[in-house]
């Protein structure tokens, strides 16, 4: 989800003169992760992003260590394969979890980088959607 | 009886009580001579292996030379022959037919007593490298035989004792005869450290270092190369996910004052625009970034490159009277300082030097002088040490801080009266950390407490308390305010998770209390304190706008206040004393007025910057403090579970950043070849240490230059290259030299002459691309091997590395789609991003004709390249078998004939022959071994192409591009991946003719292997 073109694209390319400024994606804030946090991205195999969940909530050998719920984030493209994850998840369980979502929208900041000195690098906000699932057991 | 069992039964007997072993043995040698049914007398030339099995052996051995021997038939004969060969002769007992009528009694006894004496003496000698102990049978060992005698038996005591004794005398004396205890002793350890840090220098925390790492001589100093224990993965962990801490004291720092105009009109011509932000840039120059240039030679631009440096500017405080006197220092690795110091010195017109006495005063020349005062006692006998000591307990050893190896009458600063810029020398005066990873917050801010404000009540004279210029600074009201919103920002920090969130070299300056108060009692990991990382307003502004302009001030620009930091500190033994003297075990000590304030600078780096994945990947903060407080600083951030790096994990973290290694990615500066050929030295001597059979044969795998890459020959032969297949098509075309023209009619569709070309070169088919490649074979070696030569004298200085940010950008949009996203690969076919066509390179070659680009690579399928690869230019053909087979792996290169195996056979007969001669007349040896043949050929080395290169290019199946400088598995990526320089001509060259699908592929392949392996190409900007 992160990995975009380089140039700059769109709207600031209509601003800004690509010859004066060029455009670094910064990477979005995020706190700090927890255990039964996890974050989608499109790069990874979809397969082992599931698998890797399912062993979240499925613990070890003997059950030991087993989130009761854990928390998918997914950002831009990655909303969909979060989306995904988190039903096939439950599909898989038999009725056991439920899936609750929440949707937000993530400041991302664009940084332009002077190709002259005389310039000051410029800072953008865009916006971009954000999804988190919430994944949990309840009693059957 | 075999042969190894044979020896080992000799040495088993060999100290063997000589009545047993001496009549056994005669027994058997009669025995085998009836046997042999020969009437033949026998020679033993051996001195002392009387026994059945070595002497049978020897028999058969000497056949030859027995029936040259006359038989013997007088005792004198055998009295000869005993004292040539040093052996003895067994009589002709038992063969009826030559028992001589008559012997001499007097010459028979003297003979058999020169047999005595000698088997004597064999017996009492012996006459292998094993210990005495070590030589007999297993059963007839003791427990500590080796340094007891006694537990021996009495008839090899003596030998024992000879030698017990030779290994005392070998066992390496102690340089001073000074018991264990005196050595460990706090005082003669500081005068030892001080005496071998005045070759290398010491960092701080070398001792730290020297215990945990291996360490190497490199650049003048003391480094640390890579911990002791198995961390390559571990350390990429931590700067992945956690933390990794690196000592990067060793950087040099040059500091530049005077007029900003001044110091900006000397500066500018070593730096281009074309290539990146100069000192000039707004941010940069106003305090609030570090900014990073590359430099070079003054009026050069794009050759004679000095090397990348960083920079930061002193923040203006009062913007009112600007630009009177500015500060800049100038960060650069130890190998460059050299050559920078000498053309800024040249720039700045500083020639003047300033006295030492002035600019360095104090704690050097001190501990120089005391150093030399308690050492020279040291040299003298040790009767007189009892009471020298005694007198200097009074004067306690300094340490050596800082530069141990100065000359403290050479000079470190230069003034210029001209222009009056001073430029000053301040390696070693500041300690210079780096944290690397996201936990690097965390650990900032729990190991860091900003300093207290300390208030002085009227009556106290401030001038005597040791911290009086913090006290001082206490009495402004702006000061103070400053340093409260200084410990705001620094605080905010840590409710960041990641230093790549906040704008690349953002500089916050900050006054700090004694790290080592708060110290935890034991070592642990720090986690982010999920309360600090509230969404607020705070944070989003410092992430937006990063750190104020006036928060980036900071004391350490200020030399009087480190000066005075640094002799104040509190020493680890008082600091301890007090500790222990509190009331309540552990609680926290509390100093007040007298802990010290540190004036530190934070700097953030900015982690990967070019390229579309990983962005910010390897971000931290770099730290600078004055000297003296290394290890106040070290050991507090290791306790909040900083894992260490040495200099290999920087080469892994400039590796995974894509960003090229100092100096050894930088063949166009003086720095990077002498680094390269210091490589090739030491991996030439690894080469040769394997025997031949157990190394890779170069030459057969047609490898020329497998530990240095010659890279002005590469990017000579290309240009001459495509000058060649120009030429018939400028000559047919009349109106070829214009090159407007040209523009018109090259771009899309290829002129005939050029497709013919074009084709020729890619190689449609192996049968057709065979004949020309083999006439350039053919013809390349001669021809290039003559003016590479001439080259290399006149016009070396032509190589120079592509910098140029346009350009760049170009061939990154050329060499098509640089991820392997495939979304932009998509995006991008579909687009069509244009092949280069010859028209639109025209500029950039005319430009640079010999030059190399800093490209990267990422292998397709399996493989991992090693340093020195070989980048290559794929064939039509590769490509067709990929399109059928995905798994095809790539070509495999043919085995090239040794055309020196030959000469080196030769050479090793001539020696043997040689050796032959010298044995029969060694007289004759002097005359031998000067011969020319003997000393010309000195040079071959079986696997290892001698003299000078062929063409480097045609030399394989596949056209040579460029090499690999850093290749490994890459850890972020789960693949192979690599870095390098491609010769530009030859870039443009293959893109042109590539078509768009597989536009960007080449083949890489090791040094020692055949097997060339896929991989796309990148130019990162």
């Amino acid at each position: 989800s992160m990995a975009e073109n380089r140039e700059p694209r769109g709207a600031v390319e209509a601003e800004l003169d690509p010859v004066e400024y060029t455009l670094r994606k910064r990477l979005p804030h995020r706190l700090p992760r927890r255990p039964n946090d996890i974050y989608v991205n499109m790069k990874t195999d979809f397969k082992a992003q599931l698998a890797r969940c399912q062993k979240l909530l499925d613990g070890g050998a003997r059950g030991q260590n087993s989130c009761s719920e854990i928390y998918i984030h997914g950002l831009g493209l990655a909303i969909n394969r979060a989306i995904n994850i988190a039903l096939q998840l439950q599909a898989g369980s038999f009725g056991s979890l439920q899936v609750a979502a929440n949707t937000s929208t993530v400041e991302l900041v664009d940084e332009l980088e002077p190709e002259t000195d005389a310039r000051e690098p410029l800072t953008r906000i865009r916006n971009n959607s954000a999804i988190h699932i919430r994944v949990f057991r309840v009693a059957p | 009886m075999s042969n190894a069992k044979e020896r080992k039964h000799a040495k088993k007997m060999r100290n063997q009580p000589t009545n047993v072993t001496l009549s056994s043995g005669f027994v058997a040698d009669r025995g085998t001579k009836y046997h042999n049914g020969g009437g033949r007398h026998f020679h033993q030339a051996q001195k002392q292996e009387p026994f059945p099995g070595t002497s049978r052996q020897r028999q058969t051995k000497m056949t030859h030379h027995s029936p040259v021997d006359p038989d013997v038939k007088e005792q004198s004969s055998s009295k000869i022959m005993f004292k040539k060969k040093g052996g003895w002769k067994a009589g002709p007992e038992g063969m009826s037919q030559e028992i001589p009528k008559y012997i001499t009694a007097s010459t028979f006894a003297q003979a058999r007593a020169a047999e005595i004496s000698a088997m004597l003496k064999a017996v009492t000698q012996k006459s292998s490298n094993s210990l005495v102990f070590q030589t007999l049978p297993r059963h007839m060992r003791r427990r500590a035989m080796s340094h007891n005698v006694k537990r021996l038996p009495r008839r090899l005591r003596e030998i024992a004792q000879k030698e017990a004794e030779k290994a005392v005398h070998q066992k390496k004396e102690h340089s001073k005869n000074k018991c264990h205890k005196a050595r460990r002793c706090h005082k003669n350890r500081v005068l030892e450290f001080n005496r071998r840090q005045k070759k290398n220098i010491w960092l701080e925390t070398h001792i730290w270092h020297a215990k945990r790492f291996h360490m190497v001589k490199k650049w003048g100093y003391c480094l640390g190369e890579r911990p002791t224990v198995k961390s390559h993965r571990a350390c990429y962990r931590a700067m992945t996910n956690r933390c990794l801490l690196q000592d990067l004291s060793y950087y040099c720092c040059l500091e530049l004052k005077g007029k900003e105009e001044e110091i900006l009109k000397a500066l500018s011509p070593m730096c281009s625009i074309d290539a990146g932000l100069t000192f000039a840039a707004v941010h940069c120059l106003s305090g609030k970034c570090q900014g990073s240039v590359l430099l070079y030679r003054a009026n050069r631009y794009p050759r004679e490159m000095l090397g990348p440096v960083t920079f930061i500017w002193k923040s203006e405080r009062t913007p009112s009277h600007t630009s009177e006197s500015r500060q800049l220092w100038i960060w650069l690795h130890p190998m460059l300082k050299q050559d920078i110091l000498e053309e800024l010195k040249a720039a700045c017109q500083c020639v003047e030097p300033i006295k030492p006495t002035i600019c360095t005063p104090g704690p050097l020349l001190t501990t120089s002088e005391e150093k030399s005062q308690t050492e020279l006692p040291d040299e003298k006998i040790g009767k007189k040490r009892k009471r020298k000591d005694d007198g200097e307990n009074a004067k306690p050893v300094k340490k050596v801080i800082g530069d141990g190896t100065r000359d403290p009458h050479q000079p470190s600063s230069w003034i210029s009266a001209a222009t009056g810029i001073i430029i000053s020398d301040l390696t070693m005066e500041m300690n210079r950390l780096r944290l690397i990873g996201p936990l690097s917050h965390s650990i900032l801010t729990e190991a860091l407490k900003a300093a207290s404000v300390q208030t002085v009540r009227e009556g106290e004279d401030t001038e005597k308390t040791p911290h009086h210029w913090w006290i001082e600074t206490c009495k402004n009201p702006d000061s103070v305010s400053l340093h409260h919103r200084q410990e705001a920002i620094f605080e905010l920090l840590g409710g960041i998770t990641s230093p790549a969130e906040i704008p690349s070299g953002t500089i916050l300056g900050l006054t700090v209390g004694d790290p080592r108060i708060n110290l935890p009692p034991k070592r642990s990991k720090v986690l982010p304190n999920p309360e600090k990382c509230q969404d607020n307003e705070k944070v989003r502004q410092l992430l937006l706008e990063g750190v104020p302009v006036d928060c980036a001030h900071s004391f350490i620009w200020n030399q009087a206040i480190c000066k005075n930091v640094t002799e104040n500190k509190i020493s680890d033994q008082d600091l301890n004393r007090r500790r222990s003297e509190l009331l309540v075990p552990g609680s926290q000590l509390v100093l007040g007025p007298q802990e010290s304030k540190i004036p530190i600078l934070l700097i953030q780096q900015p982690g990967k910057v070019t390229g579309d994945d990983r962005r910010g990947w390897g971000s931290g903060w770099d730290i600078l403090f004055p000297k003296g407080w290394g290890m106040a600083f070290w050991i507090p951030f290791i306790y909040r579970g900083a894992r260490v790096g040495g200099l290999k994990e920087s080469v892994m973290h400039s590796q995974y950043k894509r960003s090229p290694d100092i100096p050894g990615d930088f063949p166009d500066c003086p720095a990077g070849v002498v680094f390269a050929e210091e490589q090739a030295k030491n991996l030439l001597e690894k080469y040769k240490r394997r025997p031949p059979a157990k190394r890779p044969n170069y030459v057969k795998l047609g490898t020329l230059a497998p530990f240095c890459c010659p890279w002005e020959q590469l990017a000579q032969e290309w240009e001459s290259r495509v000058q060649a297949q120009e030429e018939p098509s400028v000559a047919s075309s009349p109106s070829g030299e214009d090159s407007d023209s040209r523009r018109d009619k090259l771009p899309c569709a290829p002129t005939p002459e050029n497709t013919d070309l074009w084709s020729d070169e890619g190689g449609t088919s192996l049968s057709s691309c065979s004949e020309p490649r083999e006439a350039m074979d053919t013809e390349c070696p001669a021809r290039v091997g003559t003016e590479w030569v001439a080259c290399q004298d006149a016009t070396g200085s032509l190589l120079c590395v592509l910098r140029s940010r346009k350009w760049l950008k170009q061939l990154s949009t050329w060499c098509g789609p640089s991820s392997r996203d495939k979304r932009a690969a998509r995006r991008a076919s579909g687009s069509g991003e244009p092949a280069p066509t010859r028209a639109a390179c025209l500029p950039l070659l005319e430009r640079f004709p010999r030059a190399l680009v800093w490209v990267s690579l990422a292998l397709l399928r399996k493989g991992s390249p090693e340093p020195h690869s070989m980048i290559c230019v794929p064939t039509e053909e590769d490509f067709l078998r990929l399109r059928q087979d995905q798994l095809y792996c790539g070509p495999q290169e043919s085995k090239h004939s040794d055309p020196f195996k030959s000469e080196i056979r030769k050479q090793k007969e001539r020696k043997k022959v040689e050796k032959r001669q010298n044995k029969q007349a060694p007289t004759e040896r002097e005359g031998l071994a000067g011969g020319p043949p003997a000393a010309g050929h000195q040079a071959l080395t079986l696997g290892l192409w001698s003299g000078p290169l062929p063409g480097v290019t045609s030399h394989c199946s596949r056209v040579l591009l460029g090499f690999v400088t850093q290749g490994d598995f890459s850890m972020a990526v789960g693949g192979g991946e690599a870095l390098g320089f491609v010769s530009l001509t030859g870039l443009l060259d293959m893109l042109s003719t590539q078509p768009a699908a597989e536009r960007g592929l080449v083949l890489l392949r090791a040094p020692a292997s055949p097997q060339y392996r896929f991989a796309r190409i990148a130019v990162e900007v």
